[in-house]
């Protein structure tokens, strides 16, 4: 048992108690908002040296310290920075409780970091709560009506995906008589099935896990609360919930279904094919249902539905080549990696224009090009970046996962996210039109903080820096990829 | 692996007689006279060992109450697990305390906001 | 120490877009003088690279090469080289890339965003022409679209959003299967590296798929740029909708991207393939040579005419790449050359009359002889030069391509296509001829009396084009000689005599 491994998750913590108890003194904005930055860049610099550690397990195998948990931490850490910054302007309207609003933050996003860790069924679900029950109370912050429904709706369904995943793993657990991934994958391999029709209570556990998974990184069947949720959540936790609780909810699919599911080979195979059905049925009810929204965040909520999809079919590529090829493992990581800034940055700027214009619909952001032009302009990066044009992050984040597919022989697959990419240009590029060259509502510029310029500038220039030299993250993801325990 | 299956079914279709045999039983009882049929105003009340409602029972509770319902949650937690720790104290030694005194410090933290923010005034 | 001559060519449209964008509230003048800086300095670069290129047969295919490690996890370098056909199409791209700061000289909206998408549409085609690996070249190609879809939604006129989109639709559908065909194909031969590959006989290598279906998957992506008939029907819309400068992009380079990634990668790595598809292709070409020209006889709008015949010409060239012959190689890349150059002068002439008349339809167009003489002139020489006169570029094209396509021994019915799609050269006479007299001869109207004629730049502009094409015409040597160096080893593949 060694607590140093532990120093991102428990100094973060450290930091939301700090934030809470300071709350009770003062709750002016600069201290607060400083504080937890320092938290964060405390726990980062723990983390960059756990990085070049070598890849072990620890409190009894239920933690696994490698460098693609790690990598899941800086994620979860950069969301953390960016959604931080973007609520120094938003937290007028939770200025009574803002030091419980930053805790909150803090708190999830240890639950998030200890989930990319886990690899024992208990803590997977301790962790994934931990973070879950902090956003449940986010969600419905704002206490108007839209953002009660939102945490409402949030908090129930969250619950039944909640009791599918339990049910789900007590089922793997009654099989198998283990917890921990590594074990169960033994355990399943001693079983010595051939097909998964063998054994009912294995295909009932996958597919309930699965299930319950799939809320948390909002794939079909289970994607009904995300518009809702990310239309009444404060704007800021909708930007959280769309990439950090995403990334993390993938690290934790990864790892369960690679270490447990992973062999033998048919059985990989056979989830790898869910998830790609799955993937197809995501991206396609996404990306279709996307173009028609009116409301800017919930447009934002189905296409990150649809990048969920895009993200699937790097799981069915991990499933598909196992051992051989950690490529796929590696494109799933940098596609978060690119994906949380990407969506982390559209989300600052729909901040900025929604301060001003108290409203998200997506007419009234016609001629913003003209009243703000830095912060159209940042927003058209990231939507273009989430299109997957040149020269972004998305691009090749893109072009990274659907290598990796196509390597494993799912050509099908990428052919249909390919032409879903198409699909999907129709509504990133309305708003960009309507943007540039849609006629200004009224002539008043938008203004905006700082901390929400330098908010955005970090993830544009994070947008092109990846998108140009993508090598400097694709050497850390492809270590990722391999140290996975 | 379906036979073991089979036993569960087995398990779960006696109890459904069982439960299904209860009140048939008594209802053949009452029908051949083995069973007594003398009821009293006592005996045919809602809550025959309780207290009757006082006004409607559909009303909204203090939300206060849940909070205290909460804090005393987490009290009872902290008392069960101290007993155990405090149960095999010497072999835990000093990193045990450690990890108690830690366990303790946040719960604290709770207290100390609860207090803070007014939550244990009944106002 | 080696100068990276082609990085230099290829980053400096973008570097005078960097230094426009930061010019403290310039004023129209100070941008495009800047702008047409870097694109002439891009020129005369890429001049020096023509006559720096060996020639001799001796010489290797690939030139002036560049190569850094980019991303190395999906084996994907930055890679830069020319050979004959592409630096042809390097050298047509940064002279249209100047003459198209001449054709914009008078954009006064917005300006600075203008110039700025200009020059960087510039450096995404030169990226395509000269990137060797085939992660690059996707990149570059799928760069020219913003620019592209801004280029023509805020400058174009008429339903210019639609047009836009339709374009970017279109191009992402073709490119998004290109994307699986690129990575299949990088799994099938290990590299990015198109120098490579081409070396590569794939027939022989293990595929995901079937090697038709990755010609197929590429072949979809080109199809739709070029045009070829059925997927041509973006071509008129955008070419209508698009500002003059972005039409003679258009059609002058974009429109050979589609044509030089034929003879790249279809020609290139599939041989084989190439040679069982070639009748269907070339069916496909007389289609579009004749039905594109059938299209344009009927067209009102002086500038869908022009757009129209685009998908004529681009027929030619589709004929030339898949009849397969040395020749008729060599013939569609000067085609695309010639087109280039020719289409772009028609735009610019079709922009210019359009500017001083505010008219475009030909019913109400009418005796402008008298009005611009200058403009009758040079509209003529280039509608001449379209519809293959001797003595201009147009001439030595097509006629390469129809003696290459009709000694065709690879593809069995190459001479009935090849005479079919000559009679195309028949009804581009009759719409060339027939839309110079309705426009420029005819009595004189009133309400164009007037009307003046092009000034110094437009003069500039007008003149360099023509220079070309007389250049071409005379002495086409001085392109041939270049692209056989690149269709060499092409040709050795396809097994053609």
């Amino acid at each position: 048992m060694n607590l140093w491994l532990l120093a991102p998750e428990l100094s973060l913590f450290f930091t939301a108690v700090v934030v809470l108890l300071l709350g009770l003194a003062s709750s002016r904005r600069g201290i607060v908002i400083g504080v937890s930055l320092l938290g964060v860049l405390v726990s980062f610099v723990f983390a960059a040296f756990l990085w070049s550690g070598t890849p072990q397990a620890t409190f009894n195998g239920m933690l696994s310290v490698d460098q693609f948990a790690v990598f899941f931490k800086f994620i979860v850490l950069a969301a953390l920075v960016l959604v931080i910054l973007a609520s120094a302007d938003y937290d007028y309207k939770v200025e009574q409780v803002r030091a419980e609003y930053f805790t909150l933050i803090l708190i999830s996003a240890v639950g998030l970091m200890l989930l990319s860790s886990a690899r024992e069924l208990i803590t997977i679900y301790v962790s994934l709560e931990m973070s879950s029950i902090s956003l449940y109370v986010l969600a419905g912050f704002l206490r108007d009506r839209r953002s009660s429904e939102a945490g409402l709706k949030y908090l129930l369904l969250g619950s039944v995906a909640s009791a599918t995943l339990l049910y789900g793993m007590s089922f793997v657990y009654g099989l198998t008589g283990k917890t921990e991934l590594g074990q169960i994958a033994s355990a399943i391999q001693s079983l010595s099935l051939s097909g998964l029709l063998d054994n009912p209570a294995l295909l009932l556990g996958l597919v309930l896990v699965a299930g319950g998974f799939g809320f948390k990184i909002s794939s079909f069947p289970f994607q009904m609360w995300v518009p809702d949720v990310y239309e009444g959540a404060p704007t800021p936790i909708t930007g959280y919930l769309s990439v950090a609780s995403k990334a993390a909810g993938f690290a934790a699919v990864m790892r369960i279904f690679y270490d447990a599911f992973g062999a033998p080979s048919w059985l990989g195979q056979n989830w790898g094919l869910l998830f790609a059905g799955l993937s197809i049925a995501t991206m396609t009810v996404g990306n279709i249902v996307a173009t028609a929204q009116a409301n800017i965040k919930r447009m934002m909520a189905y296409s990150s539905i649809a990048q969920a999809g895009y993200i699937m079919v790097g799981l069915a590529a991990v499933s598909m080549g196992q051992s051989v090829a950690p490529a796929a493992r590696s494109a799933l990581a940098f596609f978060l990696a690119s994906y949380t800034l990407t969506n982390m940055g559209a989300f600052v700027a729909i901040i900025a224009f929604s301060n001003k214009t108290n409203s998200d619909l997506i007419v009234d952001y016609s001629g913003m090009g003209r009243r703000a032009p830095l912060l159209a302009l940042g927003l058209t990066l990231c939507l273009v970046s989430l299109l997957g044009l040149p020269p972004t992050a998305g691009l090749i984040a893109k072009v990274y996962i659907f290598n990796a597919a196509v390597q494993q022989g799912l050509l099908w697959l990428v052919i249909v996210a390919v032409l879903n990419t198409v699909v999907s240009a129709y509504y990133y590029l309305r708003v960009v039109k309507l943007m540039w060259l849609g006629n200004p509502v009224s002539e008043e510029p938008v203004p905006s903080s700082a901390a929400l310029r330098t908010a955005l500038f970090l993830a544009c220039a994070g947008i092109l820096l990846l998108g140009i030299v993508p090598d400097l993250l694709v050497r850390l993801s492809e270590t990722a990829g391999h140290s996975l325990l | 692996m379906l036979t073991q299956f089979g036993q569960i079914a087995l398990f779960i279709l006696v109890i459904v007689l069982f439960i299904s045999a209860l009140p048939i039983a008594a209802f053949i009882f009452r029908l051949i006279g083995l069973a007594p049929h003398k009821p009293t105003q006592v005996k045919t009340s809602t809550y025959e060992s309780g207290m009757e409602t006082v006004g409607k029972s559909w009303i909204q509770f203090n939300v206060r109450y849940y909070t205290y319902a909460l804090i005393f949650v987490a009290l009872d937690v902290t008392a069960i697990l101290l007993y155990t720790w405090a149960v095999d104290l010497k072999s835990l030694g000093a990193a045990g305390l450690g990890v108690a005194l830690v366990f303790i410090a946040i719960l604290a933290v709770g207290y100390l906001y609860t207090w803070k923010k007014k939550f244990l005034e009944w106002k | 120490m080696n100068i990276p001559y082609l990085t230099l060519i290829l980053f400096l449209p973008v570097a005078g877009a960097i230094v426009v964008a930061l010019l403290p509230k310039p004023e129209q003048k100070t941008i495009r003088s800047v702008a047409l800086v870097f694109t002439l300095l891009s020129f005369f670069l890429s001049i020096g690279v023509f006559l720096g290129f060996d020639r001799s047969s001796a010489a290797g295919t690939m030139q002036f090469e560049e190569k850094l490690s980019w991303l190395p996890a999906i084996g994907s370098a930055y890679h830069l080289g020319v050979d004959g056909i592409s630096l042809v199409m390097m050298i047509l791209t940064t002279l249209i890339g100047v003459l198209t700061i001449l054709v914009s000289w008078k954009v006064t909206s917005r300006p600075r965003e203008y110039f700025i998408w200009l020059l960087v549409l510039e450096t995404s085609i030169l990226g395509v022409f000269t990137s060797v690996d085939l992660i690059m070249f996707f990149i570059f190609w799928e760069v020219e679209l913003v620019p592209m879809y801004f280029l023509i939604s805020i400058w174009g006129t008429g339903r210019k959003e639609y047009s836009a989109l339709k374009y970017v639709i279109y191009t992402i559908t073709g490119s998004a299967l290109m994307l699986a065909g690129i990575l299949t194909l990088y799994f099938s031969v290990g590299t990015m590296d198109m120098a490579v590959i081409a070396q590569t006989d794939l027939s022989k290598a293990t595929t995901i798929i079937p090697l038709a279906g990755i010609f197929v998957l590429l072949l979809i992506g080109f199809a739709i740029k070029l045009p070829v008939f059925p997927l041509h029907t973006w071509l008129p819309d955008a070419h209508t909708d698009a500002p003059t400068a972005v039409s003679v992009v258009l059609a002058g380079v974009l429109l050979k991207m589609g044509g030089y990634g034929m003879i790249r990668f279809n020609v290139g790595f599939f041989p084989s393939v190439a040679e069982d598809a070639a009748p269907i292709l070339m069916a496909l070409a007389v289609v579009n040579v004749l039905y594109g020209a059938a299209i344009t006889l009927r067209q009102t709008d002086l500038k869908r005419l022009i757009a129209y015949s685009s998908v004529s010409h681009m027929g030619l060239v589709l004929l030339g790449v898949f009849a397969l012959t040395p020749v008729s190689l060599t013939g569609a890349t000067l085609q695309m050359f010639n087109h280039g150059v020719v289409t772009g002068l028609l735009f610019a002439m079709v922009g210019l009359v359009y500017d001083k008349t505010h008219n475009r339809n030909l019913g109400k167009l009418g005796g402008l002889a008298r009005q611009m003489p200058i403009v009758v002139v040079v509209f003529s020489i280039a509608g001449l030069a379209s519809l293959g006169l001797p003595g201009t570029s147009g001439f030595a094209a097509e006629f390469l391509v129809f003696v290459g396509s009709f000694t065709s021994t690879t593809v069995t019915s190459a001479r009935v296509l090849t005479l079919l799609s000559a009679f195309g050269i028949v009804l581009t006479a009759g719409y060339i001829l027939w839309m110079l007299q309705r426009v420029f001869y005819g009595p004189p109207k009133e309400e164009y009396n007037r009307v003046p004629d092009a000034d110094r730049v437009e003069m500039l502009c007008i003149f360099s084009f023509v220079a070309v094409i007389g250049l071409i015409g005379i002495y086409p040597a001085i392109l041939t000689n270049v692209i056989q160096v690149g269709t060499r080893s092409l040709t050795v593949l396809v097994g053609a005599p």
